[in-house]
């Protein structure tokens, strides 16, 4: 490959073609063609895209059960319906997600609403919380939370009364008078409890509302073991929302708690990131980059591709080492034995100056006459010895190729003698042609 | 549109500026956008500096023809109608079998003039070698950013038999021409006609004394003799299933173009008429009324564009082709190749019809590599493989005695053998005035 960088003239001169003549055409698709021809692709990717999202902002929320008692979640199973009403009537209400947050947002006269669903918050942190607010609602309260806060307190098992009345002190719960049935209760041992009210009984010790005080600090902590009382399908129901409002609303400010997992205690080793330095992350991502540009540039083809058609050609000797094969494989001895036999029957043939159809007999008798051999030793190579094992057919290959050797050498021998002789027979005889035709 | 390396590892440096500025994730991942957009802004002002591709008129210079073996110099011109200094590299996208190894070439071209790239081309295939487009891919000043465009500019150079055999001509030549009167020698045959009387000198053969003009001119006066001159040679070449076998790495096709040409070539020294023709179930190529140098220009060039065809030769419409040919007596040289009794049927079957009416030699390529493995018989697996060549070879000779009995010829070398011994063939029945 080389490039001469002579003049357009010289070139021109040289060659007798003008430039500037028929523009060549291009093949490569400009920008606006392909975008035009792939059009149709492109309006189809992006229709399936805008319909994609619409559908994900028509859909949203309504399916999504979200976090169940959330305060801004309005779905059957939120609380959003009695967050907005505690709102209305002028309580502040705070949502929190962790510990942090209840420390900031309580005051010395906040309610705290704590549901725990999936058991967050170990022992102290649900004794410190205790301590934070003055009233502390606690729905659905697992055995954990019930030995901090209310260590009297047991499980009392699902309740089968058929209506659930207040029937106790507490305002709040006369206001609701009735609550929904069947949900889980509480109990209160056998006993003298004097800090202990049961509301909304289902036998005479399980309760679906109970209201312990605390002797030392004088905080109250009301304990509602059926969370259903609280979310936004039910709360419309009997006395729930009575309850609820009556139960929250005491203050002007209200925490609405729901534990997550930036609750958990962090153990162990630091982790990674906080051990390497800050620029390891995008230095990551500048090489991802580099990595795509460098895949970019190797794998952008220089043109199309181009085709060669390529002829067929197939090896000759294919069916002969085919035919070997199955030769072999069926050790067929005797077979491939007779085709060796009649290759060296015909060459001797010809050695020993017998025809191509020189009959099998005249030539296993001039064979041994020539080579001195016994008849009947050439004979058994040539046509009746039978091949019982592999051995002996490589025996009778071998002793063909000695036969054909001894018989070339035995010709050789016979012819050379005769035509010495009748060379020098003629030199003698006759005088040089040319001597005789001298004028 | 391409990216360069040169660009990539712009990319990548932009780790010291990372590293060095940012001590915290927020800091680092600042530098990284800003470092992406000064590099994404350098490549697609690049990219727009960069001359265009499109702007490049294409013209080809190329020879017609070229000899499998010998190279040729393709040229391209390019000439750059764009206002910008074009600086690319060129690809010649051709065949890979044009031999054209690295196609691709550098080239800077400023605005309205043109350049020459030219390219050695060494072909290793026969056939027509093809190249259809040129891509240009021309890289801005900073050599970041390239943009590329594929231009049509169509070309295709005919690549012809080698005719190796070209090296037995002379030695053939030369004993044709002792067959004529014009050296010392005299044969004097079936074959031959009268030439001309001419003055006894030492060596000649006495009995072509003729003694009336002997004495006529008062001196003792010879006949010379010279072959028979004008006689009609048809060359047939099987272009079916069987001349796709390749022996002794050449498909059975190429040898046999080489012996068609060795023999064309002989033939119209020795003044008789050659016509050719490559046939399977249609005409692939055909060669008629030429004679001299263009005869042999015409051969290679029609065998240049035939390729072997799997399909199985239809010997029955052979006869017809040859009478269309010619009606007179010819010799005629069918090229084939001759393997069991049960492929040559065909052949066999249509033979009497060729032999009533022509001279016939049916010439076929011999496997070396099956008589070689007839006499190796070092193990078992080598017995059994010398009986099936011993088998192979007994068919052939099966065959070809069959061949002999309908009244033709039968010529069998090896590939590198079978071309001279089929000129011998030609020269020993011409001798023996059987054309």
């Amino acid at each position: 490959m080389s490039v001469t960088l002579d003049s357009a003239t010289d070139v021109a001169a040289n060659h007798g073609h003008s430039a500037g003549g028929v523009p060549t055409t291009v093949a490569t698709p400009t920008l606006r063609a392909l975008l035009r021809r792939s059009s149709f692709w492109i309006f189809a990717f992006a229709g399936i895209v805008i319909v994609a999202i619409v559908g994900v902002f028509l859909s949203g929320g309504s399916n999504a059960a979200g976090r169940a008692l959330a305060g801004d979640n309005a779905a059957p199973a939120g609380s959003m319906a009695l967050v907005e009403v505690l709102r209305q009537q002028g309580v502040t209400v705070t949502l929190a997600d962790s510990l942090v947050e209840v420390r900031d947002a309580v005051g010395a006269d906040s309610t705290v609403l704590l549901f725990d669903e999936n058991g967050y918050l170990d022992g102290d942190q649900l004794a410190e919380l205790a301590e934070l607010a003055a009233r502390t609602v606690v729905v659905a309260p697992d055995f954990l939370t019930l030995q901090a806060l209310a260590a009297t307190v047991g499980f009392g098992g699902v309740s089968d009364a058929s209506s659930l009345q207040a029937d106790c002190v507490l305002p709040a719960a006369n206001r609701a008078g009735e609550l929904l049935p069947g949900g889980d209760t509480l109990s209160i041992p056998a006993g003298e409890h004097p800090l202990v009210t049961g509301c909304f009984a289902s036998s005479t010790d399980t309760f679906s509302l109970i209201q312990v005080e605390n002797e030392a600090t004088g905080g109250i902590v009301s304990l509602v073991p059926d969370a259903r009382v609280f979310n936004n399908e039910n709360v419309t129901g009997y006395g729930n929302a009575a309850l609820a409002l009556g139960l929250l609303g005491e203050s002007d400010s209200l925490v609405w708690y729901l534990p997550t997992l930036a609750d958990l205690p962090r153990t162990g080793p630091p982790s990674l990131a906080a051990l390497t330095p800050g620029w390891v992350s995008p230095v990551a991502v500048l090489l991802v980059l580099a990595a795509v540009a460098a895949a970019f540039w190797r794998g952008r083809r220089f043109g199309p591709l181009v085709a060669e058609n390529l002829p067929v050609t197939v090896k000759a000797s294919e069916t002969m080492e085919g035919r070997a094969r199955l030769y072999a494989r069926s050790n067929a001895r005797l077979r491939a034995l007779d085709a060796l036999r009649v290759g060296t029957v015909q060459r001797l043939a010809r050695a020993v100056g017998l025809g191509r159809l020189a009959h099998l007999e005249e030539v296993v008798g001039a064979v041994a006459q020539i080579t001195g051999g016994e008849p009947n030793q050439v004979r058994r190579v040539l046509v009746d010895a039978i091949p019982s094992s592999d051995a002996q057919l490589m025996a009778l290959s071998d002793a063909l190729q000695a036969l054909e050797q001894a018989t070339g050498r035995a010709v050789m021998a016979s012819v050379v003698p005769a035509a010495e002789a009748a060379a020098s027979a003629s030199r003698d005889s006759s005088p040089p042609p040319a001597e005789r035709m001298d004028p | 549109m391409t990216l360069s390396g040169r660009f990539v590892l712009l990319v990548a440096l932009g780790v010291v500026p990372i590293v060095w500025f940012g001590p915290d994730t927020v800091a680092a991942t600042g530098v990284l956008f800003i470092w992406l957009g000064v590099v994404l802004t350098l490549g697609g002002v690049d990219l727009a500096l960069a001359a265009s591709p499109r702007a490049v008129t294409v013209e080809r210079m190329l020879p017609a023809r070229v000899r499998l073996g010998e190279s040729v110099t393709s040229e391209l011109y390019l000439t750059n109608t764009g206002r910008r200094r074009l600086v690319a590299v060129v690809r010649d996208a051709w065949q890979p079998s044009a031999g054209a190894g690295r196609n691709r070439s550098r080239v800077a071209i400023p605005r309205g003039e043109r350049r020459l790239v030219s390219l050695t081309l060494t072909p290793f295939r026969r056939g027509e070698r093809r190249v259809e487009q040129v891509t240009v891919r021309t890289r801005g000043p900073l050599g970041l950013w390239n943009r590329q465009a594929t231009l049509n500019a169509p070309g295709r150079i005919r690549v012809l038999p080698p005719f190796h055999a070209r090296k037995h001509l002379p030695s053939r030549i030369a004993r044709l021409k002792e067959l004529d009167g014009r050296t010392s020698v005299m044969v004097r045959g079936q074959g031959t006609e009268f030439d001309s009387l001419r003055e006894y000198v030492r060596g000649d053969d006495v009995r072509s004394i003729d003694w009336r003009a002997t004495a006529r001119r008062n001196d003792v006066m010879v006949r010379t003799w010279r072959p028979e001159r004008d006689r009609r040679v048809v060359i047939l070449l099987d272009t079916g299933r069987t001349s796709a076998a390749r022996v002794d790495n050449e498909p059975r096709l190429d040898t046999a173009f080489e012996a068609a040409l060795l023999l064309a070539a002989l033939t119209s020294v020795a003044g008789d008429r050659v016509d050719f023709l490559a046939f399977d179930r249609r005409v692939r190529g055909r060669v008629q009324g030429a004679s001299g140098a263009a005869l042999l220009a015409q051969m290679v060039d029609s065998m240049a564009m035939i390729d072997p065809e799997l399909i199985e030769m239809d010997w029955a419409a052979v006869p017809g082709q040859v009478r269309s040919i010619t009606s007179q007596h010819a010799l005629v040289v069918v090229l084939t190749s001759i393997d069991a009794a049960g492929a040559s049927t065909g052949l066999l079957a249509v033979l009497p019809q060729l032999t009533k009416r022509h001279t016939v030699v049916v010439a076929s390529v011999l496997d070396p590599a099956t008589v070689l493995a007839a006499a190796t018989r070092g193990g078992r697996d080598e017995i059994y493989r010398a009986a099936a060549a011993e088998r192979a070879l007994l068919d052939v000779a099966r065959v070809s005695a069959a061949i002999r009995q309908l009244g033709a010829d039968v010529v069998t070398a090896s590939p590198a053998q079978l071309p001279p011994a089929l000129a011998d063939r030609y020269i020993a029945l011409k001798a023996a005035g059987r054309l």
